[in-house]
């Protein structure tokens, strides 16, 4: 009877060991975090510091006070042939760089978002979309615990039954007297991007190699300035393929909703793949 | 042994009956409570349709000895210093939990430089309380009006050896934590059931409003409904309430902390420092926060008055009239701020509108009332 009490540990103990030799088989993982940091036009963003709208072509103060987004479905990807392999890093997230200047330190640092763990390997790049993908979209607020990213009711329009995939806020001195205004003279902007039409990927194609057990972070710059891009004649200033931001200062109207439309696409080329 | 127990028993019951009649106070702060059964009952928090479920941490349930317990705590002078003021001072059932004063006032008469806050689902702001954001929950924040010198100006150690020398909360205590002791009445767990007490502060689902996004066949009058569309109509000419007071959730705010123009500081970032009340930046230290206060939910928003932190406005008119105006200059300035212009009759139907969430019912639960009066 001694010997089999001993026994029994013993052999549990080999059951637990054979079992955890398994798992590390099969799951070579490497984890993998996503940095984001925005530029406007190249230089550091900051909220509440003063940029030239757009350098050289239109030199008026403006200054932002909100940018933030969605990201969604963000995956490495893996060419197979003909086709590519997708491994989901996460399915949705939110990203907020509204970091002014008394918060260097965090803007600096950028925002970090922890992905899923992954096969270590090689992947031929990382895809990743702008906004909330169709099937989260269908949901809002009122049916997540607070905490949750999608109960964020600063981030939920009704009136198109969607969230709003990005904020983009400021003011711009349009009048040149050196007050940013919102009374009388309306010197405010905030683009509010939304709608599943709208949700925008990106797919960035670079060699990752990930070794067992590594911890990488892959470095994303949004370059805010590029959101600006707008090839609709109706609403770009003087033929310059930029916005017009003095006279169409919002995505709310019907109207400009083709304004939210661009800005979300504009996105995919703002975004950028940092060393 | 068993001898030693008996006369141990014989000698703390004796010491608590011959104490039990002068001025509700026990000679002994360890007592025994574990013959007092310990049957926790789960509080349920009922909610009106579409509103998000009740956020609970887990390390405070909500039990209906818990909400009991909060409750009388929450009306119960024992809290400062000298026996007169409870949170219920500042935050009555008559003004959905505010005191309807421009400030409050504490125990010594001193009036604080703050409006009260209605705690009207207050459960629903897990981040960011009061008006500059600086507490993070309800266990947190329960703790700070009793030592604030000009709220209840008591101290936490006096208040527990009242509570622990009480003839009924150390029984009230055992019910709501399963303590076995006395002595194992703390301030924490003082907190936890006033906390208890607030999450259960939620709307009734008897405003117009609610009755009017839940009922079938409820209607509301055509000049609510214009206020409505003019309350949520984000064109830029237009009020554009919904960009900071978001609908989403019923709980008309988006909990942000931002800067809707109230004071005209001066055009610059230096001029930020110019802020009488500082709001976040007193919290944060950053000039940038200077004069950010957080966004307040507006149910029950016409029981309220006076508004705003510092209770400028007397009525809803003076603060459309602030927002209309498009607000007065700062740096920091939220740009969803921004000059519009309403009739006399849209105004009144904008107002119309946000008396639709008004919610008596809410203020007159007889749940919420003081259990000291009952
Ligand atoms: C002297 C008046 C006074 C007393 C007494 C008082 N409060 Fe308050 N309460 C206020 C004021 C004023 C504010 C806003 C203060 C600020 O933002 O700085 C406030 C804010 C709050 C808030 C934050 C609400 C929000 O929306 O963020 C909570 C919760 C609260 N009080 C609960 C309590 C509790 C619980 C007690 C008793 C332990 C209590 N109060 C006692 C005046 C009072
Ligand atoms: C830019 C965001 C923003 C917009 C837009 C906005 N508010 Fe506010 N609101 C706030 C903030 C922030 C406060 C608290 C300010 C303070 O006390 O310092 C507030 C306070 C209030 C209060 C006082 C609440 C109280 O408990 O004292 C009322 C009422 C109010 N707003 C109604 C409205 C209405 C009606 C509209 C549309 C015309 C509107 N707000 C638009 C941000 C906003």
């Amino acid at each position: 009877m001694r010997k089999l009490l001993y026994l029994l540990p013993l052999s549990l103990l080999f059951f637990v060991t054979a079992c955890g030799d398994d798992d590390v088989q099969a799951e070579e993982t490497a984890e993998v975090n996503l940095n984001f940091k925005a530029t406007y036009d190249g230089d550091d963003f900051y909220t509440e510091n003063i940029y030239k709208l757009f350098e050289g072509v239109d030199d008026t103060d403006i200054k932002f006070s909100t940018f933030d987004f969605f990201i969604g479905n963000v995956s490495l990807i893996k060419n197979v042939g003909e086709e590519f392999e997708e491994t989901e890093l996460l399915e949705i997230d939110f990203v907020s760089l509204s970091f002014d200047p008394g918060q260097a330190a965090q803007a600096e640092a950028g925002v970090t978002i922890q992905g899923r763990k992954v096969p270590a390997g090689t992947y031929d790049g990382i895809k990743i979309g702008f906004g909330v993908p169709a099937d989260l979209n269908r949901t809002s607020p009122s049916e997540y615990g607070s905490g949750d990213v999608l109960s964020k009711t600063s981030h939920y329009w009704s009136g198109w039954d969607s969230y709003i995939f990005a904020k983009l806020e400021g003011l711009a001195d349009h009048n040149g007297n050196g007050v940013f205004e919102t009374s009388g003279v309306e010197e405010g902007f905030t683009y509010h991007m939304g709608t599943d039409e709208t949700f925008t990927e990106r797919t960035i194609f670079q060699t990752i190699t990930l070794e067992v057990d590594e911890e990488r972070t892959v470095n994303l710059n949004l370059d805010v300035r590029k959101l600006f891009r707008m090839t609709l004649s109706e609403y770009d200033q003087d033929d310059n393929d930029l916005l017009d931001v003095e006279d169409f200062p919002g995505t709310h109207t019907d109207a400009e909703l083709q304004i939210n439309k661009t800005m979300m696409n504009n996105f995919s080329d703002a975004v950028s793949l940092q060393e | 042994m068993r001898q030693w127990i008996i006369f141990f028993l014989l000698v703390t019951t004796l010491a608590a009956v011959g104490c039990g009649g002068d001025d509700d106070v026990q000679e002994v702060t360890d007592n025994d409570l574990t013959d007092i059964p310990y049957d926790p009952k789960t509080y349920e928090i009922i909610v009106p349709c579409d509103y998000p479920e009740m956020p609970i941490p887990a390390d405070n349930p909500m039990t209906i000895d818990g909400f009991e317990l909060g409750r009388h705590l929450f009306y119960d002078p024992i809290l400062s210093a000298d026996s007169t003021q409870s949170c219920s001072s500042c935050h009555l059932p008559s003004g959905s939990f505010t005191d309807n004063l421009p400030v409050s006032v504490g125990i010594d008469g001193i009036a604080g430089r703050r409006s009260s806050m209605s705690l009207l689902n207050i459960g629903y702001v897990t981040q960011d309380l009061f008006w500059d954001g600086r507490s993070a929950t309800l266990e947190e924040q329960a703790l700070l009006p009793v030592e604030d010198p000009i709220e209840l100006h008591h101290s936490w150690p006096a208040v527990v050896e009242q509570l622990r020398r009480h003839e009924s909360y150390p029984e009230m205590f055992r019910k709501a934590f399963g303590i076995s002791n006395t002595n194992e009445i703390t301030k924490e767990l003082a907190a936890k059931a006033l906390a208890q007490f607030e999450r259960a502060l939620v709307s009734s689902g008897q405003s117009r409003y609610d009755r009017w996004r839940c009922e079938t066949g409820f209607l509301l009058t055509e000049s609510e409904i214009n206020g409505l569309l003019l309350y949520t109509n984000e064109d830029d000419d237009h009020p554009g309430c919904t960009h900071c007071h978001s609908r989403e959730a019923q709980l008309f705010s988006d909990f942000t902390i931002k800067n809707n123009g109230l004071d005209s500081v001066g055009p610059t970032v230096e001029d930020l420092n110019n802020f009488i009340d500082k709001g976040l930046g007193e919290v944060t230290n950053n000039v940038f926060d200077n004069g950010k206060f957080r966004v307040p939910s507006l149910n029950n928003i016409a029981m309220t008055a006076p508004y705003m932190h510092d209770g400028r406005f007397n009525t809803l008119e003076e603060v459309i009239d602030h927002y209309s105006s498009g607000g007065k200059t700062s740096f920091n300035i939220d740009p969803n701020v921004h000059s519009f212009n309403l009739t006399t009759e849209e105004k009144e139907d904008l107002i119309e509108f946000l008396h639709t969430l008004t919610d008596t019912e809410f203020m007159n639960n007889p749940a919420f009332q003081n259990p000291f009066e009952e």
